[in-house]
């Protein structure tokens, strides 16, 4: 006897009230959830048009970290090609082959108002202080997955791949500086104030004003991180577009908040899978009722015990 | 928790699947169990070396990709083909496809030594795991991360609703081992079957939650994953695609067992089986391509490049299973039934591979390929696998096989190490009908 349709409808009618009101209570509370600039946003202003790649801040942001410099490229240099599990700042330079337009680039974390990386961390190892804003790392929570090095769309955190007890590298603003009234590493040494800290409206406010004083000079006269990704905290200008730098074109939406949406209101408050899971219950006591009943029918029938 | 004995009337097939038998007669520890043995051995040492050393002497994972086969073949791919529990179970207990209760005993326990293997390596595979502790407490998830919707509905999936569906063929053993364990064992069953509801439904919700999350593991990867696969749909092909596997794997490995050892093969079950199977992949190459030209990303199936390739390569493979399976129920070849089995399973691995291996595209330099290391220790623990699997379809009562078997092994077990003791046998009014006469207890 298969199920009947009289029974599925009633079944999938019982399981289906409920599911969509907890769906429409979930999405209307994650709306309520969406997120907001934390009250004191700190960030960098990196104006890739000041920079001369002199890679002071590469030093100065291993230094203040108190990581050991990376000379692995030739056993001299503090000379990264990347970020790495050694660094977490990194200079690079964008040069055409046609010899168009060139631009150095600085690569940290962007603390995202939305991040990615801390949307997909099982156990919230990478989190967002709710105050600064600050994106970082918690070795006592890290499983190790390496989701975030999946996750993140500028590709920031870093896993270290050797030795028994790895561990994430990503810039945390120097949050341990900041407590102390510092300024992150980076910004100490810069000599020409191409990159730059401070509380996030106000480095949007001087970006703004850069913009118009030097009509031209920036590529769209965007500011990259102002809406980018949901917005970020460290901001960028640029006079090459910014894909080019390695900051992708994500729209205003954040990417947990775009793609995220439906597992988002699957799982709000577990409210859609307790009801299937009352449906399911139902369904399958019907079923071993009478499975067990052909059992011991057949059981009288073949003299074996049944095989449940 | 599975069952052979649902038909009403006299099955007029002498092949038809009546009873789960154990494979009596052949020894369990062979060649090929030790060359097994040997691979397992190998994986462990390797593993002691990587807690050690860490993750990159080991494998070919860099800070471009990831994630290495052992996360996206042996977990993503492996616990496809072990949804057995999941997909047969669904169609079996809630659709009440009757005649698929005489495999569910295989599927059962393919998937548990699936899940069971694959999160054994995912322990491997994580950085850290001795922070995994914080799966104990709920407040510390992080409830809106797919992994991490992963991890903890995979670990608890495994070891408790489907650990505690395996747990009937033991207690059927004990059972028959020695007749002073039968009341205990019968009161253990009979608590058993009062909770049956609730973890046979949990052990359908939670595999439908991970298999689809697993999909949506890769949704944050945005445009990293090629548009051939990335779709807001990909949970839910992540889900139909473990669906037709799992059949295959399921129904395969009986096809393939019932030929290593000689048994009858009920072609009412099978045909059921692939019928299903087909429907399957039929469903879902169709959502796969309305999905596809929906989004607009049919073009860049027809460039030339390993994206195109691999996407050609996987939707020949289950469509060529969907077909043979389909056309096997009208010949009742079984060779074609096999064949369309091991196809669109082989076709389902790909599609489930590559959203995050061979599809995944981190930056245009990247390259991934799995060390030496890599390779033996994730072979190491698919052999894991397929040790605990025939060690336990040897001991205990997983295989279905016509009633005769079941006589024939009563008779066999007779003067030798048991799975039927005769002690007591005959004593609770279960009669075996060939031996009634013929055998006094001793």
């Amino acid at each position: 006897m298969a199920i009947t349709r009289r029974e599925l409808i009633t079944n999938i009618a019982k399981a289906g009230v409920p599911a969509a009101i907890a769906v429409t209570a979930g999405a209307e509370m994650l709306q309520a959830e969406t997120l907001s600039v934390p009250s004191a946003a700190v960030g960098l202003l990196y104006d890739a048009t000041k920079c001369i790649g002199c890679k002071a801040c590469v030093a100065a942001c291993a230094e203040a970290n108190g990581t050991a410099p990376d000379t692995r490229g030739d056993a001299l240099h503090q000379a990264p090609s990347d970020l790495n599990d050694l660094t977490r700042n990194v200079i690079k330079l964008y040069k055409p082959a046609d010899g168009s337009q060139f631009s150095f680039v600085k690569r940290q974390c962007m603390h995202c108002l939305d991040p990615a990386c801390a949307a997909g961390c099982p156990f919230q190892a990478l989190s967002k202080d709710p105050v600064t804003g600050i994106v970082s790392w918690t070795a006592d929570k890290c499983i190790g997955c390496r989701y975030c090095t999946i996750t993140c769309p500028y590709h920031i955190p870093r896993f270290q791949w050797v030795g028994f007890n790895p561990r994430v590298t990503k810039c945390e603003l120097c949050s341990d500086r900041l407590a102390k009234g510092l300024k992150p590493g980076c910004t100490t040494v810069c000599p020409t104030g191409a990159v730059i800290f401070g509380p996030r409206p106000v480095l949007i406010l001087d970006a703004k004003k850069r913009i118009a004083e030097n009509p031209g000079r920036y590529v769209e006269n965007k500011i990259y991180g102002e809406h980018d990704n949901g917005g970020t905290q460290a901001l960028y200008l640029s006079r090459v577009p910014f894909e080019k730098l390695g900051l992708p074109e994500l729209g205003e939406e954040s990417v947990p908040e775009r793609t995220l949406r439906w597992q988002r209101r699957f799982y709000q408050y577990f409210a859609l899978p307790a009801v299937l899971y009352a449906g399911l219950v139902q369904v399958i006591r019907k079923s071993l009722k009478g499975h067990e009943n052909e059992l011991h029918e057949r059981e009288k029938q073949t003299g074996l015990r049944a095989q449940i | 928790m599975s069952d052979t004995l649902t038909l009403n009337h006299r099955p007029k097939d002498e092949n038809a699947w009546e009873r789960n038998v154990p494979v009596y007669g052949f020894p369990v520890v062979n060649g090929f169990f030790l060359l097994l043995t040997s691979f397992v051995l190998i994986a462990l040492v390797l593993t002691a070396y990587r807690e050690l050393a860490g993750l990159g002497p080991v494998s070919g994972m860099n800070d471009a990709f990831g994630w290495g086969i052992w996360k996206t073949f042996n977990v993503m791919v492996m616990t496809a083909l072990g949804s057995g529990a999941f997909a047969v179970g669904i169609a079996a207990w809630v659709f009440r496809r009757k005649r698929l209760h005489t495999l569910m005993r295989m599927s059962l326990l393919t998937s548990f030594l699936a899940y069971a293997c694959g999160l054994l390596l995912l322990g491997v595979d994580a950085g850290r795991p001795w922070n995994f502790y914080w799966i104990v407490f709920p407040w510390k998830w992080n409830m809106h991360s797919p992994l991490a919707e992963v991890a903890i509905c995979m670990s608890i999936y495994a070891m408790i609703p489907l650990a505690i569906e395996n747990i009937p063929p033991v207690l059927e053993r004990l059972w028959y081992f020695d007749s002073r364990l039968r009341p205990g064992v019968e009161r253990i069953e009979k608590r058993l079957h009062s909770v049956f509801p609730y973890v046979i439904a949990a052990a359908y919700l939670l595999p439908g939650m991970h298999q689809s999350s697993l999909g949506a593991l890769m949704l944050l990867a945005g445009e990293r994953v090629h548009p051939l696969w990335q779709t807001p749909w990909l949970p839910f092909l992540y889900l139909g695609a473990a669906c037709f596997m799992s059949f295959g794997c399921v129904a395969g490995t009986t096809m393939l067992c019932c030929l290593v050892w000689k048994r009858g093969m009920d072609m009412e079950v099978l045909d059921e089986a692939a019928r299903i199977t087909s429907w399957l992949i039929f469903g879902w190459l169709g959502l796969r391509f309305a999905d596809i030209i929906f989004r607009g990303a049919l073009l860049t199936a027809f460039r030339v490049d390993r994206f195109a390739d691999v996407f050609w390569l996987e939707i020949l493979l289950v469509a060529a299973g969907g077909y043979l399976l389909h056309r096997s129920l009208k010949t009742h070849d079984k060779q074609h039934m096999f064949l369309g089995y091991i196809l669109s399973s082989l076709g389902g691995m790909i599609y489930r591979f590559s959203p995050t291996t061979l599809a995944f595209r981190p930056n245009p330099q990247a390259l991934y390929f799995p060390a030496t290391i890599e390779v033996l220790v994730s072979l190491g623990f698919i052999c894991l696998g397929v040790l605990g699997f025939l060690l336990a379809v040897k001991r205990f009562a997983i295989l279905p096989a016509p009633l005769h078997e079941w006589h024939s092994m009563a008779n066999y077990f007779r003067f030798r190490r048991p799975y039927i003791r005769w002690t007591g046998y005959f004593k609770f009014g279960y009669f075996g009908e060939d031996e009634s006469e013929s055998v006094s207890s001793d």
